[in-house]
């Protein structure tokens, strides 16, 4: 059907506004228009570009550069628009734009929440998938440049490693690759494994230490995070997690941003509590696996937590030991069938170690 | 017409900007704008910039009349993919030079910096000039590039050699230099903005807002603005347009401190009508007087395309323009 109108017209050569009538037919997909006094033009819709606000429409032509049409008519901005809609000239956001905040709001809630539901059960299952593909290679490459900035900065008790090699030599550590361990002097009560194989413990952790089951706990609960590629995991996860955060919030303002930053941050550290569980339940295992009197762990656990009154708590920051590993440890403890052997060897290892 | 308009001429004209963009527009466009940006994994992103500055654009008027973006979303993505390739070519002639020495490779990353600024803002200002139109009439940039470099050096040498203290003159002296290459048609633009009065004025402003606690800084603010507003000026001919800024100091306590309360309290979400408070406080706050005829005004500036200079400046976050 055909539509008559008064528009207001500007030419792009000169910024005076003229008066034109347009008939629009939307059969014929054109836009026909006699400027008062002037010439006729005919506009076609697939040359036509439009912003529309409220019931004001500026329509433009790329063939005629600065050229504008305004027609002000909210019956013809609407017909106007399915017939460019029909052509196919709209644009995904014009057409998402006019749903409306409600519809667009809840679009977005709906699809954030996908996201946010990819982000806490898919993600960690995508990226530890993506942490298998990657080589070792890439491990030992991360590991040993850590080790060598470690190293650097940090004092080697050469005597203490020697016995704690010969400690570990006594254990079946249900490590796959070859796992090296070293004794830094340091009065921080620390140790942590690197992904190349590197265990590290700072001597401090061992001056508190009146078992050798402590000690076998210890290394069983590191080599643990090794054996199963917990940092390498974590990088992935966090990598990824920073990907999704960084792509919804990229445009968002500082607050937001570091809403999320934070909220990225939270979700690491319940992911290093989720592996922490792994490796407490793997090292006793491995306890158990040595014919090791378990209980070792709690041992080591409880020492700890007393020295986290009085010095650098810095493994429990690391490593939070809650009550809650403590009685999960009971509890597999005391539902687990178990054979111990007291081991003089280590025994003697362990006694010289402390006292060198 | 014409006659009738040439009898006008020497009249004093009204003028009045407006900005009629909503908060709830805004963070409509803003909301399809994250959507698409997150479907397309991030790529949607230049289109999503256009889309703002042609809404915030087209809600701004001069007595009635729209202002328009005509920049498309394709071409500031490929000003995007050219600073990436910049950048890369960049790092690997870093990665080059640092095997030779590593301090000239250092020295070369700062030099070639330095040497970007001049290039992103004449990039950035044709690019944006272009684009913008009223009246079906463009706007453009008519700045030499070597010339820019040349005066940018110097200012940058004299700025070193006073340990920043020229940087007053640097920021003005680039100020006047690219105002009065800015043509909206046949109208060009100028300003009379001087570096001495620049450094006084935020000297003054430093001061105070130290001895006052910050308070002063909504008023040192308000100044800022008159300096930047009240130097404009707009020649046709015989005829001219000043600019007067009527923004006062309590006025910016308002606009700020509300937009903050409004920014925290809906964590972030407001920031759509925090700007667009922003955009309204700063259009009703030009106050435009003069005898140029905006009804006559002749298109002469060429079409242009490039979007380097608008990315350059985005991707080094420079707040020079």
């Amino acid at each position: 059907m055909k539509n008559t109108i008064d528009a207001k017209y500007y030419d792009g050569k000169s910024s005076v506004s003229q008066i034109a009538t347009v008939v629009f037919d939307d059969t014929i997909n054109e836009l026909q228009f006699q400027i008062t006094g002037g010439i006729s033009l005919c506009w076609h819709l697939k040359d036509l570009q439009f912003e529309r606000y409220g019931g004001l429409l500026e329509v433009r032509n790329i063939n005629f550069p600065g050229a504008i049409l305004k027609i002000e008519n909210v019956y013809f901005s609407e017909k106007f628009y399915v017939a460019m809609k029909k052509n196919k000239r709209v644009d995904i956001h014009t057409r998402l734009l006019i749903l409306g905040l409600a519809k667009i709001s809840a679009i977005a809630v709906f699809l954030l929440s996908l996201i946010v539901l990819a982000y806490f059960y898919l993600l960690p299952r995508i990226s530890d998938k993506t942490a298998e593909l990657l080589p070792e290679s890439f491990d030992k490459l991360i590991g040993n440049t850590f080790m060598k900035t470690f190293i650097r900065e940090n004092d080697i008790d050469t005597a203490k490693t020697r016995y704690l090699k010969q400690f570990a030599g006594q254990l079946d550590l249900k490590n796959k690759n070859p796992l090296r361990f070293t004794v830094v002097k340091s009065k921080e009560v620390n140790a942590f494994a690197l992904p190349n194989g590197q265990i590290i413990l700072f001597s401090a952790i061992l001056e508190n230490m009146e078992s050798y089951e402590e000690l076998v706990a210890l290394l069983g609960h590191e080599a643990s995070h090794v054996n199963y590629r917990h940092s390498i995991k974590m990088l992935c996860r966090n990598l990824a997690g920073y990907m999704i955060v960084s792509l919804i919030f990229s445009d968002a303002n500082s607050v937001m941003a570091s809403l999320a930053d934070n909220a990225q941050q939270l979700n690491s550290l319940s992911y290093s509590r989720s592996f922490e569980q792994e490796a407490d339940e793997k090292g006793l295992d491995i306890l158990m696996h040595n014919n090791i009197n378990p209980n070792g762990m709690v041992k080591l656990f409880e020492q700890l937590e007393k020295r986290n009154k009085t010095s650098i708590p810095k493994m429990i920051s690391s490593h939070p030991l809650t009550k809650e590993r403590i009685d999960n440890m009971k509890k597999i403890i005391s539902e687990t069938v178990y054979k111990v052997n007291s081991n003089d060897k280590l025994s003697s290892i362990f006694n010289t170690l402390k006292t060198k | 017409m014409e006659n009738l308009i040439s009898q006008n001429t020497n009249q004093t004209k009204n003028y009045c900007f407006e900005f009629f963009g909503k908060g709830s527009e805004y963070f409509t466009i803003m909301i399809v704008n994250m959507l698409l940006t997150v479907i397309t994994l991030g790529l949607y992103y230049p289109w999503a910039r256009a889309k703002v500055l042609r809404y915030i654009y087209g809600q701004t008027a001069l007595n009635n009349e729209r202002f328009h973006f005509a920049g498309t979303g394709k071409e500031i993505f490929i000003g995007f993919i050219k600073v990436i390739l910049f950048y890369i070519a960049l790092m690997i002639a870093y990665g080059l030079i640092s095997f030779v020495s590593p301090l000239l490779a250092v020295l070369f990353i700062y030099l070639a910096i330095f040497a970007l600024i001049p290039f992103a803002i004449h990039g950035s200002l044709r690019y944006k000039m272009s684009r913008t139109s009223y009246r079906g009439i463009r706007f453009g940039y008519r700045g030499d590039r070597n010339e820019l470099l040349k005066y940018f050096f110097k200012w940058m040498f004299f700025t070193i050699i006073t340990f920043g203290i020229y940087s007053a003159w640097l920021q003005m002296n680039l100020r006047r230099y690219t105002h009065q290459n800015i043509r909206y048609g046949d109208v060009e633009f100028s300003n009379n903005a001087n570096g001495g009065a620049w450094f006084l004025l935020n000297l003054k402003g430093y001061l105070l807002t130290i001895i006052t606690f910050g308070i002063y800084s909504f008023w040192w603010q308000s100044e800022i603005f008159a300096y930047y507003i009240n130097n404009m000026k707009m020649t046709k001919g015989e005829q001219n347009i000043k600019f007067n800024s009527t923004a006062t100091g309590s006025g910016f306590f308002g606009l700020l401190f509300v937009n903050l309360l409004i920014v925290v309290f809906t964590l972030g979400i407001g920031v759509a009508w925090a700007n667009i408070r922003t955009q309204k406080f700063i259009l009703d706050n030009i106050k435009m007087e003069g005898d140029i005829n905006i009804d006559d005004i002749h298109q002469t500036e060429e079409e242009y395309k490039n979007a380097f200079g608008e990315d350059a400046v985005d991707f080094f976050d420079i707040d020079l323009v």
